[in-house]
């Protein structure tokens, strides 16, 4: 594997040219900077490997950054990058190329489980470098030193937050996917008969999940070519009025798909609540368990069970 | 784009192909009117499988199609609803109510051989 | 200022161009499954309005972030008539069946943000956002 794949959809709303704008804005980053940057440029570009090993070196002392340096491929790239990285800090030209990169690198990072703690620390320890070159360049004039420094330091904030919210961004869409995977876990479709499907729904039934359990019912009726779904909450403990329309547009647009849904495994306590809150499920049929809900499926869709042989007796 | 209406014994079957203009679902309605008492049809089918919308003119449409061939003694079924549009349909508020709904096209032609008491409307 | 795409809408053909170009930009800013269609949904229902009661107008599309979370807004001006009572306008008639319906209603149903500023004689703005959860 070479890079990885940069695949935020982020990137696209979150950094548009007026958000830059706003960013700099936010460090106050105005034209007698850009000019003392230009000056010290030399400190930087003069003396790259200085720079990005004091960045990796601080790295390598943790542990936590194992994920990060045991990677030939990803230090590799990253020490590529920040090279880039440094000579575009000074470069002057903030534009989206240059978010382009800063959230590339976050991204490798987050794909490394390096924390932003610790990246920080690493940043900190580049900059230290960088300063260090900076001062040597105004010996009889230490403030003057600290000022160009200061102007650099402004485009280091700028980086930090987006290379940070990158990262963030990466973590969250890993705990989104993590948690869609959880919840289509939880809900499968069973198929029972033909034309039939279970959907026993467990746990905490919220807005977000309901949303999904719609869909997936649905596509199942699709895919099976189900006339009755019968769908069990008997594992469900509470259920607010905002759920409760959920199921109940679930049941009517399933019949827009030809299919029936019997609710079963209302318990006494989703019963009361519905009532308190005056839902009103009409014409939808309920009832008190999943055996119940079957039997009435069954003779919706012209099946009768009878038993032809005597029960096998056990030995 | 006219949509191809064919005809199946007593059943008509309107199969829609592709996003319709508002104009195209009148000129669908009035053809079907047209057809259902030239040619005595008991049972009309809506295919609407490619659609990927059906907003609040499509549905009053369909209600009015299913209205008109009721009264010449025709039956409408719409079928092939997809899951996202059924649930944008449900979420608008709209309703179709006065015509019946099925799967497919198979589903939809043997909800029309079933005998009346039987059939399910939305 | 923001990049957005504009469909001028005079004709009913406008409706579905407004509409399939709303999809994909909302495909484009990771909207998936049931999202895309109530998205061009409403979209549909808004380019309808202009129609039915200005002739003429233009829906504007394109995309935003609010607290770090993407999405999209989709506007529709018109310089028609204006509506006179927008809580009249704003109420329900669908599920009775019985009014004409403006759609404007359930439009605000499908998306999270709905604002409508109507001046009669000058013409109607709805702008309305939808964000990815």
């Amino acid at each position: 594997m070479s890079e990885p794949s940069v695949s935020l959809p982020f990137r696209v709303t979150e950094f548009a040219p007026s958000n830059i704008e706003r960013r700099l804005e936010f460090v106050n980053l105005g034209p007698e900077d850009r000019a003392r940057i230009t000056i010290i440029k030399p400190d930087v570009v003069d003396h790259l490997d200085e720079h990005v090993s004091a960045f990796f070196d601080h790295l390598v002392k943790f542990e936590e950054s194992r994920g990060l340096m045991s990677r030939r491929d990803f230090i590799d790239t990253a020490r590529r990058l920040k090279r880039e990285h440094l000579i575009a800090m000074v470069g002057g030209n903030y534009s989206h190329d240059y978010i382009d990169q800063r959230f590339r690198l976050g991204q490798i990072y987050s794909r490394a489980s390096l924390e932003v703690s610790l990246f920080m620390g690493a940043f900190h320890a580049l900059m230290a470098s960088i300063g260090r070159r900076v001062m040597h360049r105004f010996p009889k004039d230490p403030l003057a030193g600290f000022e160009h420094f200061l102007s650099l330091k402004k485009v280091a904030f700028f980086d930090i937050a987006i290379i940070a919210d990158a990262m963030m961004a990466d973590r969250e869409q890993t705990i989104r996917q993590q948690q869609e995977a959880i919840r289509e876990l939880s809900t499968p479709t069973l198929q029972v008969r033909e034309r039939l499907l279970v959907l026993p729904i467990i746990g905490l039934l919220d807005t977000q999940r309901a949303r999904q359990l719609t869909e997936g019912l649905l596509q199942a009726v699709r895919a099976h070519r189900a006339r009755v779904v019968v769908m069990d909450i008997t594992g469900v403990a509470t259920v607010d009025s905002k759920v409760a329309n959920h199921l109940i547009q679930t049941v009517e647009a399933a019949a827009l798909m030809g299919a029936t849904v019997v609710i079963t495994g209302v318990s006494a306590n989703v019963a009361q609540s519905l009532v308190t809150l005056g839902v009103d499920l009409g014409r939808i049929t309920t009832l008190c368990d999943l055996q119940s809900g079957l039997e009435e499926a069954e003779r919706i869709l012209g099946y009768r069970v009878m038993r032809a042989d005597p029960p096998i007796e056990a030995v | 784009m006219p949509v191809p209406i064919l005809k199946q014994g007593q059943i008509l079957i309107a199969s829609i192909q592709a996003a319709l203009t508002d104009h195209d679902l009148i000129q669908l309605k009035d053809e079907l009117a047209d057809q259902v008492g030239r040619f005595r049809s008991r049972g009309v089918i809506i295919d609407v499988t490619a659609l990927d919308v059906l907003d609040s003119f499509a549905t009053r449409t369909l209600r009015g199609i299913a209205a008109t061939a009721q009264l010449r003694g025709a039956q409408t079924v719409v079928v092939g609803i997809q899951p996202d549009v059924a649930i944008a349909i449900v979420q608008l508020g709209l309703t179709l109510q006065g015509v019946a709904t099925a799967l497919d096209l198979e589903e939809g032609l043997q909800l029309l051989r079933r005998p009346p008491n039987r059939n399910r409307t939305s | 200022m923001r990049d957005e795409l504009r469909v001028p809408v005079s004709r009913d053909a406008d409706i579905v161009t407004a509409r399939q170009l709303g999809r994909e930009l909302a495909a484009k800013a990771g909207f998936a499954g049931s999202d895309l269609t109530l998205i061009a949904t409403a979209i549909s229902e808004v380019a309808r309005n202009i129609i039915s009661y200005a002739e003429a107008g233009e829906i504007r599309l394109g995309l935003a972030s609010k607290d770090g979370y993407p999405g999209l807004f989709v506007v529709a001006q018109d310089h028609g008539p204006g509506i006179p009572d927008i809580d009249l306008a704003m109420q329900d008639g669908f599920s009775t069946g019985k009014s004409l319906g403006l759609g404007l209603p359930g439009a605000r149903r499908l998306m999270d943000e709905f604002e409508i500023v109507s001046v009669p004689g000058k013409g109607t703005t709805i702008t309305m956002h939808k964000w990815r959860r």
